[in-house]
């Protein structure tokens, strides 16, 4: 979800979403004309265009979303170099937590898939973990307390 | 027996199957797949409708009827199964579980990987003999969850997270069994969405932690 209203790309997402788009466009033009496009022979393919074959209501309303998506998205880009020692949309994180480490990257909503490292910005540990530094305890929560060390921070 | 005759009596078979954190936490009565399914659809049906018109909620509806019935095959798998983490002795299991299990993120891809096979295989299996629209409508529906790649998915797993988290804060009131710690990491690790925060806020107000 894009919660507050502000959506997030990285410029690897933003691109994933144009080449979407882009696909959505071209098949809705193959729709109209009553062709099958050679995307669906694709072992890769978004399972949504497979639905999308059969629904133009759904084949609308995703066209619309991505729209108003690239339309409005903020490209993340990393900080200036003097402030690349703080935590901030884009960083990737090492942190430490009950003594084992990981790695997180934090990024938009739009984007975020945790099981992957990818946190949301707007998910209590993503939020909490912004504008820290190396070395910082970040407490998440009270009931339990959950503390995050940071060890590292890149861009 | 018919294609749905068949469909409809595996399916039934989930009520049977437990889902696995229960059993590893030694829950005597642990929530079915059927219970789990169940309680997301209602979630997803109360807590989609404060998204006002945000979410399409027949994909929602239909995502959380269909995300899980591939675990028929290959039953529910924790975070603690991956690499065989658990060691052989119980008694080590508990200190274990208030740790949520780190891997490196190449782990992560490859974890995320075999579990899409896996879990798309076994869904071929059991929507075998269905008419091709309605196979196609539920292993759609299923890859665009596991996918993640629409708000619907997004919500939808969010929603999955939570009523896990409920789960075992109802087996740590009912059955006095310690919540553990990694519960509550895993869901603060997820879920961003603010309808789902508050509800999950609550939840903390509502089960303090005993520690």
């Amino acid at each position: 979800m894009t919660n507050q209203g502000n959506i997030f790309l990285t410029k690897e997402g933003r691109t994933r979403l144009e080449r979407e788009f882009a696909e959505l466009l071209r098949l809705k033009v193959f729709k109209t004309s009553g062709e099958s496009p050679r995307i669906f022979h694709s072992e890769d393919i978004n399972p949504e265009f497979l639905a999308f074959q059969e629904d133009m209501d759904l084949l609308d309303a995703r066209i619309i979303e991505l729209e108003a998506i690239l339309k409005s998205a903020q490209l993340i880009k990393p900080p200036p170099k003097d402030q690349q020692n703080l935590i901030s949309l884009g960083a990737k994180v090492i942190i430490e937590i009950d003594g084992e480490e990981d790695e997180f990257e934090i990024i938009g909503s739009l984007e975020a898939s945790p099981s992957l490292g990818k946190i949301s910005n707007e998910c209590p540990v993503g939020k909490n973990l912004l504008g820290h530094k190396v070395g910082d305890e970040v407490v998440v929560g009270t009931n339990p307390k959950i503390v995050y060390k940071i060890k590292k921070i890149k861009y | 027996m018919t294609p749905f005759i068949r469909f409809f009596t595996e399916v039934g078979k989930l009520r049977k199957v437990p889902r696995r954190g229960g059993v590893l936490i030694g829950s005597k009565s642990p929530s079915s797949i059927t219970d789990h399914l169940f309680r997301v659809a209602l979630m997803a049906l109360v807590f989609g409708r404060e998204k006002k018109g945000n979410l399409n909620m027949t994909k929602v509806l239909e995502m959380a009827l269909v995300h899980d019935l591939c675990e028929l095959y290959t039953g529910d798998k924790s975070p603690y199964d991956h690499n065989s983490i658990l060691p052989g002795d119980k008694k080590k299991w508990p200190e274990l579980f208030d740790r949520w299990p780190r891997l490196t993120t190449s782990e992560k891809k490859r974890k995320s990987l075999q579990k899409y096979k896996s879990e798309g295989a076994a869904l071929d299996k059991l929507l075998k003999g269905l008419p091709p629209d309605i196979k196609g409508e539920i292993k759609n529906s299923w890859a665009e969850y596991e996918k993640g790649l629409t708000k619907e998915a997004r919500f939808m797993k969010q929603i999955n997270r939570l009523e896990t988290l409920l789960g075992a804060l109802e087996y740590g009131r009912e059955e006095k069994i310690r919540v553990y710690k990694s519960w509550w990491v895993g869901s603060k690790e997820r879920i961003d969405d603010p309808t789902l925060i508050k509800f999950m806020d609550s939840l903390a107000k509502e089960f303090p932690a005993k520690d």
